[in-house]
């Protein structure tokens, strides 16, 4: 299925300097309408406004963490549909056991390029497409 | 060529971020010493090196990444009550953290990191691995993590096929079942089988291009240490500023913009003969409304200059707990006023004063904690540094409660340093004696430890210190402890002065100088040594006429006098007449700049007024009328 440039996005991460990479890479990928929220809890506010349509989330961030925002999402009626992308810097097999329970989309490891995103995204638009 | 071509933005905006985080993460360091099990600490500090690794591992950080993740590990160990904090694993924690400052270091230099210390990696994989065969149970999991990853620091090349994984957690296309270690069996069996097969591995085209991402050939730290360019570390010179004071800045310029329309529109109508009232009415009211603007304007570009000095105040309490722990003292630095803004340039040219006075204030100001005990003062000892605004200043405080300056001592360190002589050190008081230390060349302790024996004395903060237009006071009480008051300038971009007439022509003054103004009358002025004095309240201030100053005739008497006080001295300075105060804007003289003039300023009358250096031209005076040498000068400090 090919994507919808105009998808919006939500980059959620506590480290700017993160959002930014991630953000350059997407718009590398073609993907321009692109928010950004500083933690779990601020990203959550963001989505319950509406309008976004592909969370992008950090692990490890203060105040509320990037699976509890997952599960958050999952047990919110109107946002349990949106595909969550995690991104962390663990390989570890509880962290991804985790986060597959929870019901994330996809898992991706940092650092990663332009190209891995690109493949991760485009399996989670395989899965949408079909589901 | 640097080792980030292409990522020159990428990499200064990691090391802002990063070193903030990374001061942060020092003063959460200094509590935990206080508070060893608190949780939310030892989570966040786990969160600073995990965010600084996730970093790094974009900008191909190798080493970095290493160091952080092994870090990282033992606070993970530590925040699972798998570790317990102790003295010595505070230290490799501390020597982790100035590894990880250095690499900032070096990556300001736009250079890969080389690997850290040996040492503080071998106690950081031994810290790990001692605990992991403890926790034999933990163990299978742990180790791999730690022992992979600093040989793949960064991606690890094939990471687990989530669609795999996806279907044996969930069970979906995996036999169900409700044994989780079977699940788990799965879940590495896919990991495994991924890794063999790896799935992607260099990344083609786009990916292999971009900025960020990690470049197979450009392998980390490959490249001969000789290739690496060593270059200076230029000054920041980039700066953060909130979104919303730019954008009064420009809201303010596009008033400007409609305003200068409004005035384009009435020179035509004024030049076409049109000079009825309400024309004259419209032409005022634009030009007040530009008057206003414009100062708006300005206030506003300034605020995008001021930064909370809180920035440069985080560094200082591990510098203070090293510095303790070196000298076998327990002090606490307390901060203040974090939150107090000031110029960004003032703040740089802060650093290196605070770091003085606050090794000064461990070193020599606190007490060993027998001494302490024995003067009945509790054990820690307490520094407080402090920032806060006052009026037009920026006040910062650096407060101990050690033993105090003795001035008797201070004043016969002074003369068997032969800075003073006996019969001057008589003269001086209690405030005098103390400003002694401020002499270059003075040391009150017999042998110079690593601490105060960098070459830096009081003399350089406070030639600093008046660098940038502020002052320095000292307070002391034996027993109770010393104070250290710096005053500074809100900005130096803007000059507060007071306009002085000599005849008809008008001088600046930096109004930080003036303490008060006052009428001389010539009948109370006297002779004292060959000076002219006046008692001014109880103190008796010497009188220095600005025509003399000048090199002037003295056509009559001043009848005005101007009481000043500069770091050295006070004194009256005798001037004909005022012409008000203004707001300066120093103009240099770049090529041409005669002595005892700091710059010239425009008057709103177009008029060029010179700003006058008061501390030059009063050297001058020094060496021409003997006023006092300058030793001497310190009479009337």
């Amino acid at each position: 299925m090919a994507a919808d440039p105009k998808m919006k996005f939500l980059v959620v991460d506590d480290f700017s300097t993160m959002r930014r990479i991630v953000r350059n890479l997407l718009k590398e990928l073609g993907f321009t309408n692109v928010d950004e929220a500083e933690d779990g809890a601020i990203a959550l506010q963001k989505l319950q406004a509406g309008g976004f349509e592909f969370v992008v989330t950090d692990w490890n961030m203060p105040n509320m963490d990037g699976l509890t925002l997952l599960q958050s999402i999952r047990a919110t009626p109107h946002l349990k549909h949106l595909p969550v992308l995690m991104i962390t810097a663990e390989a570890k097999k509880e962290n991804i056991i985790a986060a597959a329970q929870s019901g994330a989309s996809g898992y991706i490891v940092k650092p990663f390029t332009a190209g891995t995103l690109s493949e991760k995204l485009n399996k989670i638009f395989e899965k949408m497409g079909q589901a | 060529m640097s080792d980030f071509a292409g990522m020159e933005d990428l990499l200064q905006d990691f090391l802002q971020e990063a070193s903030d985080l990374l001061s942060d993460v020092d003063n959460k360091l200094v509590e935990l010493e206080k508070m060893p099990d608190d949780r939310a600490l030892l989570n966040d500090i786990f969160r600073g090196f995990h965010t600084v690794k996730g970093g790094a591992g974009f900008l191909n950080a190798a080493e970095l990444v290493t160091l952080c993740h092994l870090t990282e590990n033992l606070f993970d160990r530590l925040r699972n009550g798998e570790l317990e904090l102790t003295a010595g694993l505070m230290d490799v924690i501390m020597d982790a953290t100035k590894g990880v400052r250095e690499m900032f270091g070096e990556l300001g230099q736009m250079v890969q990191p080389q690997p850290a210390d040996p040492g503080v990696i071998a106690a950081l994989k031994g810290v790990l691995s001692g605990d992991a065969a403890a926790a034999a149970a933990k163990a299978a999991e742990v180790p791999p993590a730690v022992a992979d990853t600093p040989k793949t620091p960064g991606p690890v090349p094939g990471e687990p096929d989530w669609n795999l994984l996806h279907a044996a957690v969930t069970g979906a296309a995996a036999p169900v079942t409700s044994d989780p270690a079977v699940v788990i069996t799965k879940a590495e069996t896919a990991m495994v089988e991924s890794v063999v097969t790896p799935v992607v591995v260099a990344p083609e085209g786009a990916g292999a291009a971009s900025p960020f991402g990690r470049r197979a050939v450009d392998k980390p730290g490959g490249q001969p240490v000789s290739a690496r360019r060593v270059e200076e570390r230029v000054r920041e010179n980039t700066i953060r500023v909130d979104t919303s004071r730019l954008d009064q800045v420009l809201n303010l310029s596009g008033e400007i913009g409609l305003t200068k329309n409004r005035l384009t529109s009435l020179r035509a109508d004024i030049l076409a003969g049109k000079s009825d009232s309400e024309t004259l009415h419209a032409l005022d009211q634009a030009v007040s409304q530009l008057d206003l603007l414009v100062s708006d304007l300005q206030n506003s570009v300034m605020k995008t200059r001021m930064q909370p000095i809180g920035r440069l105040f985080q560094k200082y309490p591990r510098i203070a707990r090293d510095l303790a722990r070196q000298l076998g003292k327990d002090v606490e630095l307390v901060l203040a006023g974090e939150e107090t803004e000031v110029d960004k340039t003032m703040i740089e040219d802060l650093a290196d004063p605070l770091i003085h006075l606050i090794r000064n204030a461990v070193d020599h100001g606190v007490e060993m904690p027998e001494e302490r005990l024995a003067a009945g003062k509790p054990v820690k000892s307490l520094v407080r540094l402090e920032a806060r605004q006052e009026g037009d200043h920026i006040v910062l405080i650096i407060a101990d409660d050690g033993k105090g300056m003795n001035a008797e001592r201070i004043r016969a360190k002074a003369i068997e340093k032969g800075l003073i002589s006996e019969e001057d050190a008589n003269t001086l008081d209690e405030r005098q004696s103390l400003n002694l230390i401020f002499l270059p060349g003075f040391s009150l302790k017999a042998q110079i430890s690593d601490v105060s024996g960098r070459g830096v004395g009081m003399d350089v903060v406070k030639t600093n210190i008046q660098k940038l237009n502020g002052s320095i006071e000292i307070r002391s009480e034996p027993g109770k402890g010393s104070v250290f008051i710096i005053s500074l300038p809100l900005t130096l971009a803007i000059l507060p002065v007071l306009l002085v007439l000599l005849g008809d022509q008008p001088f600046a003054l930096p109004l930080s100088l003036v303490r008060e103004i006052l009428p001389i009358e010539q009948s109370k002025v006297q002779e004292v040594g060959g000076r002219e004095t006046l008692v001014v309240r109880g103190e008796v201030l010497p009188v220095i006429t600005l025509a003399r100053l000048l090199g002037w005739p003295l056509e009559r008497y001043p009848e005005y006098g101007v009481f000043m006080q500069t770091a050295e001295r006070s004194f009256i300075l005798a001037v004909d007449s005022f012409a008000g105060r203004d707001d300066a804007v120093i103009k240099s003289l770049e090529d041409f700049r005669p002595k005892g003039v700091a710059g010239v300023t425009t008057l709103s009358n177009g008029q060029i007024v010179l700003i006058l250096d008061m501390k030059e031209l009063l050297a001058d005076l020094g060496q021409h009328a003997e006023v006092g040498s300058g030793k001497r000068a310190l009479d009337f400090a």
